[in-house]
């Protein structure tokens, strides 16, 4: 990136950033201005300390007690101003920063959560909330050091024109040395910045590789191989180790120079002000003053050079913030499902054409679903099955075609339930207001009842806390007692009920059936004995409906569908001869 | 919360008292941490050292100024030789400090990131040998913050907090030293002017301290709102909870702002109170100075000296607020790693093992019980084995049936020892399973999960995760040997395949049969199968079925069966309910005579029904 982009970017971030909320902002540069001025005027009432109280009084051999009273109020003033001003200054800095985290923040979720599952699918969850959390906190992260970095471009300009009013020759001195130092600064950053970034690089690495390492544990201990792993780990956190030490050196050498560069540049000040002394062009005091300002503004030059430090840092978090901001709301495929009311028919797909990232998913499927039918989906791995659900439930779009949804509220319930880490009641109604008795009738009906009553939580404790995990069929039953509280007249049931084992499959699809009549169910299913509960099914393949019927009809007619069952009868077959075990298989 | 999730049990209760005790164990938990990575202790002294002669930079300036209005400047004018040989030493001494500055800031970064390095080592070790029942998933993301973000508020720690207070510390030093040798009645003048600040400082500190834990408590609470709201949006979507959640995510936002911002006003009455009493200082030792004047031996340029002075003794207290963040954190983040060294780790070695017979290996237990330790309780949980005594004769393929929870999984880790038992013994070919070598034991013994975890990299990769020197021949070989060399040939890249992370780009079946593979390489005499729970489609159970045939033949196999066809393939039945054996002998024995057997089987047989009523 070269200088002017670079400006141009550090320009866009600084007035994105404050034009958020310019107010608290505006209050933050004020406290810092009276800051700036605090501490010239401070520098002048170390002269007047000197050359009204301490020179007179050591002179005259007595404490010119007038004067001494005058300029103590003076001396003490200034300060509590200047404090004031810095009060004012960290006060709305902060203000200003958190503020701007939060408008961020609610901004992105606001966006993201409006996005389509197509477009949440082509990225990684961790990413999308990184950049509503972390990146936002360093997007604003230069809010902090930036009034006050203002400030010290003013002070830098105060005092060197206060030096010059106090004498031209220590004026000349800051004039050089002052600027130098700043540029030595920003210019030490950058290269320390490299080091930083390449240990960040691989802190990302590790923290990647420790995920993996500790997710694999029952790997790693079943083949013996924690000594392996932990050196693999090791390895890479001996590269962090190498990297940061390497910053360690180049800043430890810059914060000794630092701090000795205006330790020198007060010798200078003291040989030139005895030599400015001796011509009986200044004061002891003057002098003193001068030697004091300086020692005081080197700390404000050090927040410019943090200021450039946290600006690549910040200039990144923004852009990973506007990139989501940016981008327009895709149209959402629940907007594109039509509603009609009335009529026996709740559910009709019409010659509809579903693709994932042009991987053709649905090809031409269309069938209806009449009201209070169960139908059930079978199909092998990959036919379509899961795509078909979401295109009811409008979370994937049709390409061509269209779908027709004219029951009220449809509930799906997600192959892998998705429970929040908030109470058992929240993750029921998500937040809707719902009578107690008909929570506990959804949880009945998803035999979810017995086991939450036997955890003794009850409906506000938190979930999933204090060691307290769910079994996969326990978060199941969770996940579908969350669609029977939605109450729709329609459920849609992904895989739902195949981590049950069979007899509580069972128990569960017949409370299901022996629900209210107006509720149809579509439901992808495996087993034998929940597909022929189903009044029809669709056998899907390759995207495509191979056929519909009942399931006696379709064992009957079709091979391809026999053979799918095939693999239970086989199963079973099995167990019931274990004598000749084995020679269903294989064929 | 990953961040709250203590495994340690400290005893730090939450509370009003709250602070008292972390104060207290602040500095044990610190002197913990340095027997814990000496690297970190290591010549500490002598860099206190070179940073106090770093510190002496400091206060050249005003004994500069001492001196040259003192001695140069008289009554017969200014003696500017004398001034210019001042000047010329100052800046040597000035130089000097700042080499010495240099080495003392770099001995403690370097030294701690090797100290750091060390103890991550140290943890990486730990949490690879603790037990499976400190590593489920509710504890796994504590234990990755352990290692990487716990470690990381150290790093911080020491690249500002440690120096600041190093610096510092021995700034405050020098200065008081030098004040002390120049006037000890105007230095007993600054120090009790000072005095009250260490009130204000206490006051504030303890607020701030409060502030900055509630800052950590609602950034963890906003992240994990965020993360969810993220996670679920399809969830969301579905139900119309949309709105909902973006309230639920704005309060979190809301008041992580308001808590920092609060913290931050604490901080910014903090930074300026030094200076303030600096000024006061200065006013009362020039007033007193003055007063006292020459007679008392004091000159105009001492305490024109001194006045500088007083500035710098109380600089450092403007950087106190940072440190004292970065010192909480530290101390925090520390105290949660010294927690996971402290938690056991799982079976410990054998001191003097005993080696395994050759050949086949039979199983015994004898009048075993198990129950998970409870950190979170007093009590310890309900047993999940009651006195369970068995035998499983070399070679034979043995299955576990029963509901989940009935104990059939913490029997299979027994055996793995994956976990001791609370009681009892199991012998593994005559061998106390808890005398054999690790090593052997793995060589001998494989576990193939339910879920078994794959790891981002081709096919190759995870089967080398076994044998590193295996050749492309040798895989294939392995994959022919179990029958499913077709399998691969079918995949695109064949052994080249990506997996995806956790395996993700292959089904659950594949992903199965992979492990199957792998375990094979280690070519053992026990075998420990979890089937899976999750439906595999028709051909992917065939190929299973077939691999898992060839790979039990003529080892001890035991199988955690889900499905009873599995079972009834077996040579002997084991029917566990409530940690107990109720059943044992061969699937036909069972289905005649066990009525807890036979129920389960005909609600299997009814699940598996095909013809519908």
């Amino acid at each position: 990136m070269n200088t002017a982009s670079r400006v141009r970017t550090a320009r866009e971030l600084l007035i994105g950033l404050v034009s958020l909320h310019p107010w608290s902002f505006t209050i933050a540069v004020a406290g810092a201005m009276i800051f700036a001025l605090g501490t010239v005027a401070s520098s002048v009432g170390i002269r007047l300390l000197i050359d009204d109280v301490i020179v007179p009084g050591f002179t005259a051999g007595e404490l010119p007690a007038a004067d001494f009273a005058v300029v103590a109020v003076i001396v003490v003033s200034i300060a509590l101003v200047r404090a004031g001003g810095v009060v004012v200054r960290r006060s709305f800095a902060g203000r200003t920063e958190w503020e701007a985290a939060r408008t961020l923040s609610d901004r992105v979720i606001a966006r993201v959560l409006s996005q389509p599952p197509s477009w949440h699918r082509r990225r990684m969850t961790g990413d999308i909330a990184a950049r509503a959390g972390v990146d936002a906190d360093a997007a604003v992260s230069v809010l902090a050091p930036l009034p006050f970095a203002t400030s010290a471009l003013m002070l830098v300009v105060l005092a060197v024109s206060w030096l010059f009013v106090t004498d031209r020759w220590l004026g000349l001195i800051a004039l050089i040395v002052l600027p130098v130092l700043l540029v030595f600064n920003v210019r030490y950053q950058r290269r320390v910045d490299r080091h930083y970034s390449a240990a960040q690089h691989e802190l990302g690495s590790l923290s990647e590789a420790v995920h993996e390492s500790f997710d694999a544990v029952l790997i790693v201990k079943a083949f013996g191989a924690e000594e392996r792993e932990t050196r693999r780990l090791s390895a890479i956190s001996e590269r962090l180790k190498r990297a940061r030490t390497q910053a360690v050196s180049l800043r430890s050498t810059f914060e000794a120079i630092v701090d000795a560069v205006p330790s020198f540049v007060n010798v200078l000040l003291v040989a030139t002000g005895a030599w400015r002394l001796s011509e009986d062009a200044m004061t002891v005091g003057e002098l003193s003053s001068s030697v004091f300002l300086f020692t005081v503004i080197a700390f404000p030059l050090r927040i410019v050079s943090y200021l450039f430090s946290e600006l690549p840092h910040s200039a990144s978090g923004w852009k990973r913030v506007q990139e989501i901001l940016r981008e327009p709301v895709a149209a959402h495929p629940m907007a594109s499902i039509r509603h009609d009311s009335g009529g026996r028919i709740v559910v009709r797909l019409d010659d509809v054409t579903v693709s994932h990232d042009g991987q053709p998913a649905l090809n031409n499927v269309s069938f209806d679903v009449r009201a209070g039918e169960i139908v059930a989906v079978v199909g092998p791995v990959a036919s379509g099955k899961t795509t078909l659900l979401h295109t009811i439930a409008g979370l994937v779009g049709a390409d061509s075609g269209s779908v027709t949804v004219s029951a009220r509220r449809p509930a799906l319930v997600f192959q892998e339930a998705f429970l929040f880490a908030d109470s058992l009641r929240y993750n029921l109604t998500l937040g809707r207001d719902v009578s107690d008795e008909r929570i506990d009738a959804a949880l009945r009906r998803a035999e979810a009842y017995d086991f939450v009553e036997e955890m003794g939580a009850s409906l506000d404790a938190p979930l999933g806390e204090r060691g307290v995990s769910l079994s996969g069929g326990q978060r199941q039953r969770i996940a579908l007692a969350r669609a029977l509280v939605h109450d729709g007249e329609l459920l849609l049931l992904d895989d739902t009920t195949s981590a049950l084992d069979p007899n509580t499959e069972a128990r569960v699809v017949e409370n299901l059936r022996g629900g209210n009549d107006a509720t149809s169910i579509i439901i992808v299913a495996s087993r034998p004995s929940t597909i022929s509960l189903a009044d029809r099914v669709i056998h899907l393949d390759g995207g495509q409906v191979v056929a519909i019927g009942t399931h006696a009809s379709l064992l009957e007619s079709s091979a391809e569908y026999r053979r799918l069952i095939g693999a239970f009868e086989a199963d079973r077959s099995d167990a019931a001869t274990p004598n000749e075990g084995g020679s269903t298989r294989g064929d | 919360m990953a961040t709250d999730a203590t495994p340690s049990g400290d005893g730090v209760s939450a509370g009003e008292d709250r602070m008292s005790t972390v104060r207290r164990s602040a500095v044990g938990t610190i002197r913990e941490g340095f027997t814990t990575a000496p690297a970190l202790a290591q010549g500490l002294f002598l860099t206190f050292v070179l940073a106090v002669i770093g510190a002496a930079g400091r206060v050249t300036i005003p004994i500069l100024l001492q001196q040259s209005i003192d001695r140069g400047i008289g009554e017969g004018g200014v003696d500017l030789g004398l001034i210019t040989r001042l000047c010329a030493v100052a800046a040597v001494v000035v130089a000097i400090a700042a080499v010495s500055q240099r080495t003392a800031v770099y001995r403690l970064g370097s030294r701690a990131e090797e100290g750091l390095y060390a103890l991550r080592v140290r943890l990486f070790d730990h949490i690879h040998r603790l037990s499976l029942a400190d590593h489920n998933e509710e504890k796994r993301g504590a234990l990755v913050s352990r290692v990487t973000s716990d470690i990381e508020t150290l790093t911080m720690f020491f690249a500002w907090g440690a120096l600041s207070w190093l610096l510092n510390l021995s700034l405050m030093v020098v200065v008081a030293g030098v004040m002390v040798a120049y006037d000890w009645f105007l230095a007993v003048v600054v120090f009790a002017v000072v005095a009250p600040l260490l009130y204000v400082l206490r006051f504030l500190q303890g607020r701030l301290v409060r502030a900055y834990d509630q800052v950590r408590r609602e950034n963890a609470d906003m992240l994990s709102t965020i993360s969810e709201a993220v996670s679920g949006v399809e969830t969301l979507q579905v139900y119309g909870a949309v709105e909902g959640q973006e309230q639920r995510v704005r309060i979190r936002t809301k008041r992580r702002a308001r808590t920092s911002i609060r913290a931050g006003v604490i901080g910014a009455f903090l930074f300026p109170s030094g200076e303030v009493f600096s000024v006061l200082a200065v006013v009362a030792v020039v007033g007193a100075g003055v007063a006292r004047g020459p007679d008392a031996g004091l000159t105009a340029g001492a305490l024109i000296g001194f006045l500088f002075l007083t500035y710098r003794f109380l600089e450092p207290i403007a950087e106190f607020t940072e440190i004292i963040d970065h010192t909480q954190t530290a101390v925090a983040g520390l105290r949660r790693v010294l927690g996971v060294l402290d938690t056991p780790i799982g079976p410990p070695p054998p001191e003097s093992p005993i080696p395994l017979p050759a050949g086949r290996l039979d199983i015994r237990f004898e009048d075993v019980s198990f129950a998970y330790p409870s950190r979170e309780d007093a009590r310890a949980e309900e047993p999940i084995l009651r006195h369970l005594s068995l035998t499983i004769a070399s070679g034979t393929n043995v299955a576990l049936v029963g509901e989940s929870g009935s104990g059939k999984t913490t029997m299979a880790r027994l055996i793995a020892r994956l976990i001791d038992p609370s009681q009892g013994r199991i012998v593994l070919g005559g061998v106390n399973l808890t005398r054999v070598a690790n090593d052997e034991l793995r060589r001998r013994l494989t576990v193939v999960p339910q879920e078994p975890f794959l790891f981002a990299g081709s096919i190759a990769d995870n089967l080398r995760f076994v044998d590193e020197r295996a050749s492309e021949t040798d895989l294939r070989a392995l994959f022919d040997r179990l029958d499913c060399i077709e399998w691969l040939d079918s995949l695109p890249n064949g052994l080249n395949t990506n997996v995806g992370q956790r395996g993700a780009a292959l089904s659950a079946g594949e992903r199965q049969l992979v492990a199957l593979v792998r375990a094979s390489i280690v070519d053992p005499d026990v075998l420990i199968l979890d089937e899976a729970t999750s439906s595999v489609d028709a051909i992917t159970e065939v190929r299973l079925s077939r691999a898992l045939a060839r790979l039990s033949a003529g080892r001890t196999t035991i199988s955690i069966a889900h499905r009873l066809s599995t079972a009834a393939r077996a040579d002997r039945v084991i029917v566990v309910d409530e940690g107990r054996i109720v059943g044992d002998g061969t699937h036909a024995e069972l289905v005649a005579k066990n009525d807890a057997y036979r129920d389960m089987y005909e609600a299997w047989v009814r699940a598996t029904e095909a013809g519908g009523s």
